[in-house]
């Protein structure tokens, strides 16, 4: 860590650069950005940024795409192959999967980001308390994590959620809780070698009190390290919420929501694949997508983006 | 090693110790969750049906009619003896319950992990700074496997090698025909994952001066990849290994949902979904003890790996 | 009173005549039979005879978390169940009471008083001996509510249980009680051995302790993925309706766990097991009429048909236009029709189709109208409309949550609730919420009185039982019965307390009518059990008691 947070606090002058008003790791990051979206060089990141364009469309302005009522269906032309009329077919009652695809968007992603959402805000608050140079908080909260991640992948969010009670709302904040660790791990490393890092000494001898000098120095150069983590979390948390569908303890019928759309599938395999396939390549091209967008977040922020 | 003795107590005794409190913890939350609860354990047990007298005399038979508090000291106190208490639902010794469960799916998880590391390792030799379409097409595949839900990649699996092909059984436990698929459907995210790890850090390996200069000793390129540069890329896949057991047993609840075998995670979805107390809290307790055991092991085996960490 | 001898009956205890009348019901019990068979579509076995010996491997939905009769209250553990352990007497399909272990039984006049004449020959699995003893052992451990047994729900009417003679029982009611041949045939009060019953708790974990007196033993479970059973060569006390007599035809039985509907068509068609229950409809057309599998339909008659019970204690289904509108405004038997390809009847009344006591008058007289349920909304005052085409009274939408139990979610049920869910949303701008929730939220909902629609089939004893465990007095709605239907609950508790069959069915039809015109019920379709099988599996049928299908006893493989 300590090696990639000089490498972080150092200069990125080889980009574009933004007007310096923010600290410097933030400008770095804002650089990074900007150098991403316009000049990227792979053709990878820009197949991701495509997909997420359009999915982004899908969630926000749905009915541009389809015509069809994601919630409605002729139960009597359930489970149609694709034709002229539903081209990617209907379900097992008789709604149109392209269009349960388009509102599923939605759902999917404010999953997907709720759940970060949540990790991000608890675990970054942790972790910069947990970085400090108490003692007694840094054992407390690393305990804390210790517990949370104890509970191995799934089980944490089944028994929250047998508590919670299945809905889109529980399962985000199910799978939010148990990934404050993850990111309140990464950002405690980060507090504490930046806190010990050459500048950050040299501001407080300068006079700044530690306060202000943890505001200016240390908060925005730990934060650098979450967006990497978030983008590729997004995809993850979509995963996990799937496989809670799965398990019968996702959100519940009818939401669009892909991973429930693909569980309830499964029964229809055999007999009808369209209700499952797609669903699931959306899923599936979806978490490519926020891993590949945070991989190449990831190298332009260390500075390798060719 | 003659500072073995050194490394139990500085390293090993007190993250063990750390590791019981985190252990504690971890199960009182589970006790306090499975309380908060809605729902009494007695109206669970007697389903729709109701007498007179039938709700009490379970409470009372459980000793569900005591304060929560003198419930949690007696749960804790038989928990230190070793008693994991007995199945409200299945009406058997937790033990008996969960015994029988932990080897069908350790035999799963260590199935799948070993599978995981070998396409791992063989994905990355041959392709870490190989030409572009070689690695593009790896990482694409790699990334497919990260990112398609598990129970998805089984049901596909099940039809295509099962029902289509018959080469392998749907369902079952015996026999080593019918761990392939579940093996496979369990190890491909974690494969995908490991690879692209071990991918980038040989690559990093790869340009480093010792290669050069082993190269120039004329050792051959295969040889030099799986004695030398692998090696130097196992620490960042090491780290990920405290993941890979969590990763592992938790993908196992699904994967033995859809084949239809025994094991930890059929006995743990039911014990949730049904409330039973004592099954849940024991798995909760079980779960964490891997996990200590688990980082500490690989505490360890950081410091064989890397020896520069044995000065700290 | 009903008898049945074979060969190896040497009790005294019956005259000649009887005998003749057992051997007339034993025709009358075969042609019962054969109809069955012919529901069933078995594939003609006329001219062939069973052959002894082979295996069996049936793949079923659910695990049982417990194997002990007496206390598994899981429906789908009965038919696992019913394997190792016999009853007293057995329900034919017709609805007759048949000998089974009692090869007599009689009732007195005032119908507080049954007697049992039971088999002296009959061994259960451990060994020990089937005699009075061993009944009076079985039942007075469950009636015991510190053993908290829920079969002893059961025997609630009994006051005494007296074993007379080593093998004479008799019961002592409190009350007369119409549906005690019921309890006493149902599998939840099969009988155990005294020593097994010794070992208490230990016995839902099921293995050889699980000692019964049935056709198989059980000889072990590996938990998560299968039983195992093994024939009781002893076994020579069949009930009245089997086919045959001795031991079961089948050496070894497996159950298999297979909770996936894809995997259990999947193993079936790829030849991996031999039957299965719990089709998913889309795959009957796999299995029905193919060659090389068979398809077989049970009886509808002995469980509700799958209802949607309506709490009319809480707004908004307080209003009997409300309840009526939802009753109405979507499609039943077109959804009934989709969901599950025509292979289940859409429903009438809560009690099956064809159970004895169905009012069959109700068919036509309600379902669905479009108009009629938008004018009953129109009339109560949901007159608005929101932002998603909801009706709204007051800012508030129109909307009832259906709290669907997890454990009993299956057999596509839930897909047609939101078959209905949708309907009702596009017909009536009614937001019929489907909520899956668990056991025990379920529980509390029900102590509480707190459900709003509860959706279920219930199989209890009897259909008055039946009607008054669903919607009467003591029935879902207990907790706050005080605002519920009170001529509902007079119908029903007039049919309990009725004396001759006429009037117990006056008021049976009279309740099942009111409820469907209250609109305190919706049913949906009659339920009925269904397998399908390899085309080579013998022998496979139903027990009504159960309405599932039968034990293994007389089921063989075809070389």
């Amino acid at each position: 860590m300590t090696e990639m947070s000089s490498r972080l606090s150092g200069p990125a002058s080889h980009t574009v650069t933004a007007r310096s008003v923010w600290p410097k790791p933030i400008n770095t990051l804002i650089n990074a950005l900007i150098n991403f979206l316009t000049r990227p060089r792979r053709l990878a990141p820009l197949l991701a940024c495509a997909w997420m364009i359009l999915i982004a469309g899908f969630a926000f302005a749905p009915h541009w795409f389809t015509a069809y009522d994601p919630l409605e269906g002729d139960v009597l032309a359930s489970l149609a192959a694709p034709d002229a009329e539903h081209f990617l077919g209907t379900d097992k009652l008789g709604r149109d999967v392209f269009a349960r695809i388009v509102y599923g968007a939605r759902f999917s992603l404010g999953v997907g980001l709720g759940a970060v959402a949540i990790s991000v805000a608890f675990g970054v608050l942790l972790g910069l308390i947990a970085g400090q140079r108490q003692r007694v908080l840094d054992e407390g909260f690393s305990r804390l994590f210790d517990v949370v991640s104890a509970y191995p992948g799934v089980l944490l969010a089944m028994l929250l959620i047998t508590f919670l009670g299945g809905s889109l709302v529980n399962v985000a904040i199910a799978v939010g809780i148990a990934g404050i660790p993850k990111f309140g791990r990464v950002v405690r490393a980060q507090t504490k070698a930046v806190q010990d890092a050459d500048y950050v000494v040299q501001a407080s001898i300068y006079g700044r009190s530690r306060f202000s000098a943890f505001l200016v120095h240390v908060v925005p150069n730990v934060l650098t390290v979450v967006p990497v983590v978030a983008t590729i979390s997004v995809g993850t948390a979509i995963l996990t919420t799937s496989g809670l569908s799965f398990l019968g303890l996702g959100p519940q019928p009818p939401t669009p929501e892909w991973g429930l759309m693909l569980a309830e599938s499964r029964d229809y395999l055999r007999t009808a694949w369209w209700t499952g396939v797609l669903p699931g390549i959306a899923i599936t091209l979806t978490v490519i997508a926020f891993a590949v967008l945070g991989g190449s977040l990831q190298r332009h922020i260390e500075g390798r983006a060719p | 090693m003659t500072s073995t003795r050194a490394m139990i107590t500085k390293r090993i005794a007190p993250r063990l110790l750390t590791g019981l409190l985190v252990a504690w913890g971890a199960v009182t939350a589970a006790f306090i969750g499975m309380h908060a609860l809605p729902g009494r354990v007695e109206d669970i047990l007697a389903g729709d049906m109701s007498w007179p007298g039938l709700r009490e005399a379970i409470a009372q038979e459980w000793g569900l009619d005591q304060s929560v508090w003198s419930q949690y000291v007696g749960f804790i106190w038989r928990i230190a003896q070793g008693d994991f208490g007995t199945s409200y639902v299945m009406r058997q010794p937790v033990a008996d319950v969960i015994g029988p469960q932990i080897w069908p799916t350790v035999h799963l998880a260590l199935s799948a992990g070993i599978l995981a590391v070998v396409l791992a390792v063989l994905a990355a030799t041959l392709t870490a700074g190989r030409g572009r379409i070689a690695r593009a097409a790896a990482s694409l595949i790699e990334l497919a496997c990260v990112s398609a839900p598990v129970f998805w990649i089984g049901l596909l699996l099940l039809l295509a090698f099962s029902f289509t092909l018959r080469w392998f059984p749907v369902s079952g436990a015996d026999g080593w025909r019918a761990l392939v698929l579940p093996a496979v459907t369990l190890a491909l995210p974690t494969a995908g994952l490991l690879a692209q790890v071990l991918r980038e850090a040989m690559e990093k390996a790869l340009v480093q001066p010792f290669v050069v200069t082993t190269r120039a000793r004329g050792i051959g390129e295969t040889l030099l990849r799986l004695r030398h540069v692998l090696r130097h890329a196992a620490l960042p896949a090491v780290t990920l290994g405290g993941w890979l057991v969590g990763g592992l047993l938790g993908g196992a609840v699904i994967t033995e949902k859809v084949f239809g075998r025994p094991g930890l995670g059929t006995v743990t979805l039911n014990a949730v979904l049904s409330q039973d107390a004592p099954v849940v809290l024991a798995v909760v307790m079980l779960a964490a003890l891997i996990h200590v055991l688990a980082s500490t092991a690989l505490d360890v085996a950081y410091v064989f790996i890397d020896p520069r960490l044995k000065v700290q | 009173m009903y008898a049945r001898s074979n060969s190896t009956d040497r009790s005294g205890h019956h005259k000649l005549s009887e005998q003749l009348t057992a051997r007339r019901l034993m025709l009358l019990a075969g042609i019962a039979g054969a109809g069955m068979s012919l529901l069933a579509a078995q594939p003609a076995a006329a001219n062939e005879t069973p052959r002894s010996g082979g295996t069996l491997t049936f793949g079923v939905t659910t695990e049982p978390v417990c194997f002990d009769p007496h206390r598994s209250v899981q429906q789908n553990s009965y038919i696992i169940i019913r394997n190792y352990v016999d009853s007293l007497v057995a329900k034919n399909a017709d609805g007759r009471f048949l000998p089974w272990l009692a090869k007599s039984f009689q009732k007195s006049a005032d119908g507080k008083t049954y007697d049992f004449i039971l088999r002296d020959d009959v061994v259960f699995h451990d060994g020990e001996k089937f005699d009075a003893a061993a009944v009076k052992t079985n039942f007075d451990h469950a009636r015991d509510a510190k053993n908290a047994v829920p079969a002893g729900e059961l025997l609630q009417s009994i006051e005494q249980i007296e074993a007379v003679a080593p093998h004479h029982l008799r019961l002592h009611l409190q009350q007369p009680d119409t549906a005690l041949l019921e309890s006493i045939a149902s599998v939840r009060l099969g009988l155990l051995s005294p020593k097994a019953l010794q070992a208490g708790a230990q016995l839902c974990g099921g293995g050889p302790a699980l000692a019964g007196t049935g056709p198989f033993r059980f000889a072990g479970y590996t938990r998560g993925q299968s039983v195992a059973l093994e024939r009781n060569a002893a076994y020579n006390w069949g009930p009245g309706y089997a086919k045959h007599n001795g031991p079961a035809y089948l050496e070894k039985a497996t159950i298999r766990f297979l909770p996936e509907y894809s995997v259990r068509a999947g193993a079936l068609s790829s030849g991996q097991i031999d039957v299965i229950e719990g089709v998913q409809p889309t795959d009957v057309g796999q299995f029905k009429d193919q060659p090389g599998f068979q398809f077989l339909t049970g009886p509808s008659g002995a469980q509700t048909a799958f209802t949607l019970n309506i709490n009319n204690t809480i707004e908004p289904a307080t209003d009997v236009r409300v309840r009526q509108a939802l009753r109405d405004g979507a499609d039943i038997e077109a959804l009934v029709k989709s969901v599950y390809r025509g292979t289940v009847r859409r429903a009438w009344s809560n009690i099956g189709p064809d159970n004895p006591l169905y009012n069959k008058a109700l068919e036509g007289s309600w379902g669905l109208n479009v108009a009629k349920a938008n004018q009953l909304l129109d009339e109560a005052g949901w007159t608005g409309r929101d932002a998603q085409g909801y009706r709204t009274k007051d800012g508030k939408r129109l909307g009832i949550e259906v709290g669907y139990p997890q454990p009993f979610v299956r057999d596509s049920r839930d897909v047609l609730i939101q078959g209905v869910q949708a309907q009702l949303r596009k017909n009536l701008g009614f937001d019929l919420k489907l909520r899956i929730i668990t056991g025990g939220e379920w529980g509390q909902q029900l102590r509480e009185g707190t459900w709003t629609i509860y959706p279920n089939t219930y199989l209890p004893a009897d259909p008055v039982r039946e009607l008054e465990g669903n919607i009467g007095r003591t029935g879902f709605i207990r907790a706050v019965s005080d605002k519920g239907d009170k001529e509902l609950f007079g119908h029903i508790e007039s049919a309990l307390r009725a004396t001759t069959a006429d009037d117990k069915l006056k008021h049976v039809h009279a309740a099942q009518k009111r409820a469907v015109d209250q609109a305190v019920i919706v049913p949906l379709f009659a339920a009925s059990y269904q397998l399908a099988a390899r085309d080579k599996v013998r022998g496979l049928s139903f027990e009504a008691q159960l309405d599932s299908p039968s034990n293994l006893y007389d089921v063989w493989v075809a070389p």
